[in-house]
């Protein structure tokens, strides 16, 4: 496992993947859509597919002495590992937000969603998204990624537009919940979302080695 | 001995047909996979790779089916081909580091020793190398963990008639210590000057799977030499 990873990270993948992983960040921007950051993540995992499809990555790897299913591993391994090193500074951000600005005025003054647990729920659908529809999508082939990846940017904004507007609809108010306010509907929320990243990606891992190991090469 | 087993291999294409393709390959000794453009050696090279799926027909190596035993097979199988290039913008460093750590036979001071025979400068990236100087590239990895067969996709194409004879005689070296080779060549003096044993392919079907001397026997005449028999063959498989 750790061999097809370290060939991921060391001949796979574009820079951009690694530098895009402080979009997580994004998190402690006021008055901005902070589910963007998700996607921007995501984008920078995109290049390492765009890199590797130019350096014949897929047939290199299906040659090594590793089964085909070991392939599609290395690409969902690398690319959870960005989406979490992304999701650990959304963390962070989340929890200085909660705790130290939870009653900063330049967040509470703000129209569009805050930084909190449910938040980080949504940046994981969202991270699901990514691999059931991008990823899941390229192994149909494991060569046309633009489908797929243009699929995935409409189903990733329309889930930001509506992450954004969730708590403006009566009674959904608590999802814009500060600090350790309904903390249980918080950790509820956050749960589900963890819960659908996890299912979505063991099934598009399971679809995608299924598909490429039908693909002729 | 055979090590390789490749029996009524068929792979249907819209406009072509690997036509129940059966031969064998034995230890020690050097195969040349001949036939046209299109007649079918890559779908079958890529067969024996399992990097396409054969309709029907079964791929044995050191007695193994290939289907199950794949990752234990390609640990003993190294291969290249003379078109295709990877990551171009790779150091030839970064690409060993990372495909050392697949082979447990990898063996360190093989890969310096080709390094320096085919003069290749590791700190090079394969986007900085001529087309011969890749294909040595790939045969480097090939040959540095220790293969008991190499798989060779026209691994002359692209060389200099210099580079060409010193990897000719490493192939006859190589056979010295027990390495099968199976390489595809449109290049007839390549079979000529170092296969001991021909597969003739030609339109999806083989023609002629035997050794050298055998071949010429049954199918060259009046003191043909063997591009001229593989022409006159050729014009006649496509005139049938």
């Amino acid at each position: 496992m750790t061999d097809i990873l370290k060939k991921e990270m060391n001949l796979s993948a574009s820079v951009l993947s690694y530098l895009f992983i402080a979009f997580g960040f994004m998190f402690f921007i006021p008055g901005y859509p902070i589910l963007c950051g998700v996607f921007f993540v995501t984008l920078g995992i995109f290049q390492s597919f765009q890199n590797a499809r130019e350096a014949n990555d897929i047939v290199f790897s299906a040659l090594l002495p590793i089964a085909k299913r070991d392939v599609v591993k290395g690409k969902f391994l690398f690319s959870c590992f960005i989406e979490l090193c992304s999701f650990v500074l959304m963390a962070v951000a989340v929890m200085l937000r909660m705790t130290v600005f939870s009653e900063a005025a330049v967040y509470r003054d703000n129209a569009l969603m805050n930084a909190n647990l449910f938040a980080l729920g949504m940046a994981l659908l969202i991270f699901g998204l990514f691999n059931v529809i991008f990823i899941g999508g390229f192994f149909k082939t494991a060569y046309k990624f633009g489908k797929p990846f243009v699929l995935y940017i409409i189903a990733a904004f329309l889930t930001i537009g509506i992450g954004e507007a969730l708590h403006h609809f009566p009674g959904l108010e608590m999802l814009n919940a500060f600090g350790f306010e309904h903390i249980v509907l918080q950790l509820g929320s956050f749960g589900t979302g963890a819960l659908c990243y996890v299912i979505m990606t063991l099934f598009s891992y399971r679809r995608a080695c299924e598909h490429f190991e039908m693909i002729d090469l | 001995m055979s090590i390789v087993t490749v029996r009524d291999l068929v792979k249907e294409y819209p406009a072509f047909r690997l036509n129940s393709v059966s031969f064998s390959l034995e230890a020690g000794r050097i195969s040349g996979f001949i036939g046209r453009n299109g007649a079918g050696k890559t779908t079958t090279i890529k067969s024996m790779l399992n990097l396409v799926h054969p309709d029907s027909g079964e791929i044995y190596f050191f007695d193994k089916p290939l289907s199950e035993y794949e990752t234990e097979i390609k640990k003993r199988i190294g291969y290249s081909t003379g078109t295709v290039n990877w990551y171009p913008r790779k150091k030839i460093r970064d690409i060993a580091e990372v495909v050392k750590c697949f082979y447990d036979t990898w063996d360190e001071e093989a890969y310096r020793r080709y390094l320096a025979m085919f003069r290749l400068d590791e700190d090079k990236t394969p986007l900085e190398l001529s087309e011969g100087m890749k294909v040595k590239c790939n045969l480097l990895l090939a040959l540095s963990h220790k293969a008991e067969i190499l798989i060779l996709d026209e691994p002359t194409s692209g060389l200099d008639p210099f580079s060409r004879d010193e990897l000719l005689e490493l192939f006859i070296e190589l056979k010295k210590t027990g390495v099968a080779i199976f390489f595809s060549t449109h290049i007839i003096s390549d079979i000529e000057k170092c296969a001991d044993d021909i597969i003739y392919i030609s339109g999806g079907k083989i023609i002629a799977a035997m050794p050298k001397a055998d071949f010429a026997n049954r199918f060259s005449i009046n003191g043909e030499n063997l591009e001229q028999t593989f022409l006159r063959l050729e014009r006649g498989v496509q005139n049938d």
